[in-house]
């Protein structure tokens, strides 16, 4: 089972605003990436972050650990994460991903069978903040941060590197630099999911613009309270009003007392 | 004096010579016991010989109330059969409601014990004259409905009636026993029943039963009534169980085509229904349908589940149709349909088939009389897979055919059914309630969710013993203390939520007990291969698989944390809770 990596540790600087703070519909940025990384891998997540930095609330389970480091690019805040992750493999991501599909994240890491490293080349850009990685490769990456060889090309060099042509979800690499990055992204629709309402909550199917599960369950007029619980996709039981939905996506809302 | 709430005493009755004592029952035992199930356990474990055959004449069968029985606490008139049961060889609890538990008591019993066999088809009559024993010749054959009617019409309509149907007469091994429409469903008691020639038990009430405060006892029972009106229990009012279908199937929780899963398009809860409820209830979680040809069907989720979607049949005529039928031939639904699932699967008949509607009308009808294919079935998943073969596709723990929970979504509950002392049983584990909560990961069992089983295995054990209708849990905030409260104010204990949980762990652990005395080894608390060695895909494109190392883990760590040490074999009779 993979875990998640997800490296919060940027200075933001184009942004001008630290991007784990991001407002996306309703959600922290942060927030959004774990949940759907976590979505993707069905394993831990694991945030770095920067000494001190502050982040916002993230989902129970989620584990925080700190950067050796400040600012020296993303082997480093890689080695933290991989060192702090149990199992064999792991997906690294960015905190400036909106589009991050958890279809996507799961095909990386499906892809990664067999290799050291299973890396997107889409749109003719190299994603090694949306690639998926065998821990055991720790050492390796702790030999190069320490020879000061901190671009992950030197890492693919090294490695048994498998890139990606064909993924779902393409989009998932969209991230965010500058602020008007962030602008004409956040100015998009909101993802499409399907929501379908049972037992006392019982309504026709909706197709709903949400991004949140909240906000889906505001769309059809259900109260998130602690008589209703939720499913996505018909896996994982969602009741935070900040998890994550992304396109496509099936959300079932249902009486919280499943006895019978 | 009894305590409040109990009359001290369990009248048994031999139905062969028709004779009867009066056990005494000590303050000291029905606090360690309380009622239903925990006191049908201490009086199976007295009463019953080692190693009995659960269908011979000395294999005793306990009606058993509770200290709630009769007072005006919502959701309380009911009644737990108590029995080793002929489908597993283990115990077997199995609960029913309504009139027969009030009545019942108020013969003045805490239990009526049966044993022995009547050489001739009989009724058992316990009122204020005590117990006798009526001929019941013109009552056999009939379905336990009629077989009621009839009797209360002889009688009088003060009598209250628990009877069995045909398939409790012909041995079946999943027979029930039916009270007004409800029945005292899973492990074949009614086969019990029918083993010694006893068609029927007919109680009417002979005296009363005082309360230590009544006053206690009644403002409880408003406020109690006023919060079961609430949100904890909206689904059952609304739907009733029926709501289970759609959402366990969005769940991917909801088990079909005998466990090798589809999804399902039944949709029972939006037909017409007459809501209905047991007696003393306010919640009204019963919908009474019509079937096609006039008939009515009580139907609930398990039923429908079992009906339905395990035998793949996604038509709801059908399935009602099947659900009356079983009710009126007095068979257990989910092993019905279990069993039925399993032949499906492993090719007993030809005509037998996924989808085919009827063909499990068929099957259903044979099983009842025993006859043909159905004389296999009527065995149960186990048994009949032992002769037949294809033991891998019987889906069953210790011989109980499983509810509608897949395990390899909700890792709590495939731990809570695998160690169920009656085997495959979502009543007696609750579990699910862990998984469903959101708070543990549902696909990843682990130390967390053992305890999560542990903990509603014990509240199992405190409301079947109470007893109080498991629909209504969700209404009590802190379950122990409210428990503990108002049975100190029924008995006059002062028992605090403490000492009701570790009464609650000894009932769990004597249960357990009894099994072991009867031959339970470690080997049995597990689950069928298919559940372990094929994972499920999940509409999100997640495996769900639940291995046997992780259920085998679950398992050890399930008896360290019961303090049960698994290297004794032998049956201690010093491991006994009761005083």
């Amino acid at each position: 089972m993979p875990a998640g990596i997800v490296l919060a540790g940027g200075r933001s600087s184009r942004m001008g605003t630290p991007k784990a703070w991001l407002d996306w519909h309703g959600s922290p940025l942060l927030r959004r990436t774990c949940g759907v990384v976590a979505r993707g891998v069905s394993g831990p997540v694991v945030v770095v972050r920067a000494p001190g930095q502050e982040l916002p609330k993230l989902p129970d389970g989620v584990r925080v650990v700190e950067d050796a480091r400040e600012g020296q690019g993303p082997l480093q805040g890689l080695l933290a994460g991989l060192e702090a992750t149990d199992g064999e493999l792991a997906f690294a991501a960015s905190t400036d991903m909106p589009f991050l599909h958890p279809r996507f994240v799961a095909a990386v890491c499906a892809a990664a069978e067999g290799a050291d490293a299973a890396v997107p080349h889409l749109g003719g850009f190299r994603q090694p903040l949306a690639a998926a990685y065998r821990t055991a490769l720790a050492p390796l990456v702790g030999e190069l941060v320490d020879a000061d060889r901190m671009k992950p090309a030197f890492l693919f060099e090294r490695c048994e590197t498998r890139w990606l042509d064909a993924l779902p979800h393409p989009e998932s690499v969209r991230n965010l630099n500058a602020r008007e990055d962030y602008e004409a992204a956040h100015a998009e629709p909101e993802p499409t999911v399907r929501v379908r309402c049972f037992g006392p909550l019982r309504r026709p199917a909706q197709d709903v613009r949400a991004a949140t599960l909240g906000a889906a369950a505001a769309a059809v007029g259900v109260a998130l309270d602690a008589h209703v619980l939720a499913a996505i996709n018909g896996d994982q039981i969602a009741r935070d009003p900040l998890e994550p939905l992304a396109e496509g996506d099936e959300v079932a809302f249902m009486a919280a007392d499943a006895g019978g | 004096m009894p305590p409040g709430g109990y009359f001290g005493r369990a009248l048994v009755v031999d139905v062969g010579d028709g004779g009867s004592t009066t056990l005494p029952l000590e303050g000291a035992v029905l606090r360690a016991t309380i009622g239903g199930v925990g006191l049908g356990t201490y009086l199976l474990s007295q009463l019953a010989p080692a190693g009995v055959d659960p269908l011979a004449p000395e294999a005793p069968l306990a009606f058993v109330f509770s200290p709630l029985v009769g007072t005006p606490l919502t959701t309380s008139a009911k009644f737990a059969v108590v029995a080793k049961s002929p489908l597993t060889d283990r115990i077997n609890d199995a609960l029913a409601s309504s009139h027969f538990a009030i009545a019942g008591k108020l013969t003045g019993h805490d239990a009526i014990v049966v044993r022995g066999a009547s050489e001739e088809p009989s009724a058992l009559i316990v009122d204020g004259a005590g117990a006798r024993m009526v001929a019941a010749g013109d009552l056999w054959g009939l379905p336990a409905a009629e077989a009621e009617a009839r009797l209360r019409e002889q009688l009088g309509p003060a009598y209250r009636v628990a009877a069995i149907g045909p398939a409790g007469e012909r041995l079946v091994r999943y027979a029930t026993i039916s009270h007004d429409g409800r029945h005292a469903g899973r492990g074949g008691l009614g086969a019990v029943m029918g083993a010694k020639r006893l068609k029927a038990v007919a109680v009417r009430a002979a005296t009363r039963c005082p309360v230590a405060d009544p006053g206690a006892v009644l403002a409880a029972s408003k406020d109690l009534r006023a919060r079961s009106f609430g949100p904890a229990t909206e689904k059952y009012r609304d739907l009733g169980t029926l709501a289970n279908l759609l959402s366990f199937n969005a769940l991917s929780a909801l088990p079909g085509h005998n466990f090798g899963t589809e999804t399902t398009t039944l949709l029972l809860e939006d037909r017409a229904a007459v809501r209905d409820s047991c007696a003393s209830c306010s919640i009204g979680c019963e919908r009474i349908m019509t079937t096609r040809d006039g008939r009515s069907a009580r139907v609930e989720y398990e039923s429908a589940f079992a009906l339905g979607p395990l035998v793949g049949i996604d038509d709801p005529e059908e399935v009602l149709l099947a659900s009356a039928r079983c009710d009126e031939l007095g068979l257990d639904t989910i092993s019905t349909g279990g069993t039925i699932a399993w032949a499906m699967e492993a090719g007993v008949a030809d005509w037998l088939r996924f989808g085919d509607a009827n063909a499990l009308l068929r099957a259903i009808e044979l099983i009842g009389a025993r006859e043909g294919v159905g004389d296999l079935l009527a065995e149960g998943s186990r048994l009949a897979s032992d002769r037949f073969g294809r033991e891998d596709l019987a889906m069953h723990v210790k011989g109980l055919e499983l509810p509608g929970y897949e395990p390899r979504t909700l890792h709590s509950m495939a731990l809570g059914l695998a160690v169920n002392s009656r085997g495959a049983d979502h009543n007696r584990s609750g579990a699910y309630e862990a998984d469903l909560s959101g708070e543990l990961n549902r696909l990843e069992g682990g130390p967390a969710h053992v305890a999560a089983a542990i903990e509603t295995e014990d509240r199992a054990a405190a409301m079947d013993s109470l007893i109080f209708c498991k629909f209504l849990r969700g209404v009590f905030d802190g379950p122990w203390e409210e428990w503990a409260t108002l049975l100190s104010s029924v008995t006059g204990w002062e028992i605090d939520g403490g000492e009701l949980h570790d009464t609650a762990r000894g009932i769990v652990a004597a249960k357990h007990a009894f099994n072991r005395r009867e031959g339970w080894t470690r080997e049995e608390d597990t689950l069928p291969d298919r559940l372990l060695d094929v994972p499920l895909v999940l509409p999100s494109g997640r495996e769900a698989a639940l291995s046997r190392e992780r259920l085998e883990a679950m398992v050890d760590d399930y008896y360290r944390m019961r303090g049960v040490d698994l290297s004794v074999h032998e049956h201690n009779p010093a491991e006994q809770p009761w005083p």
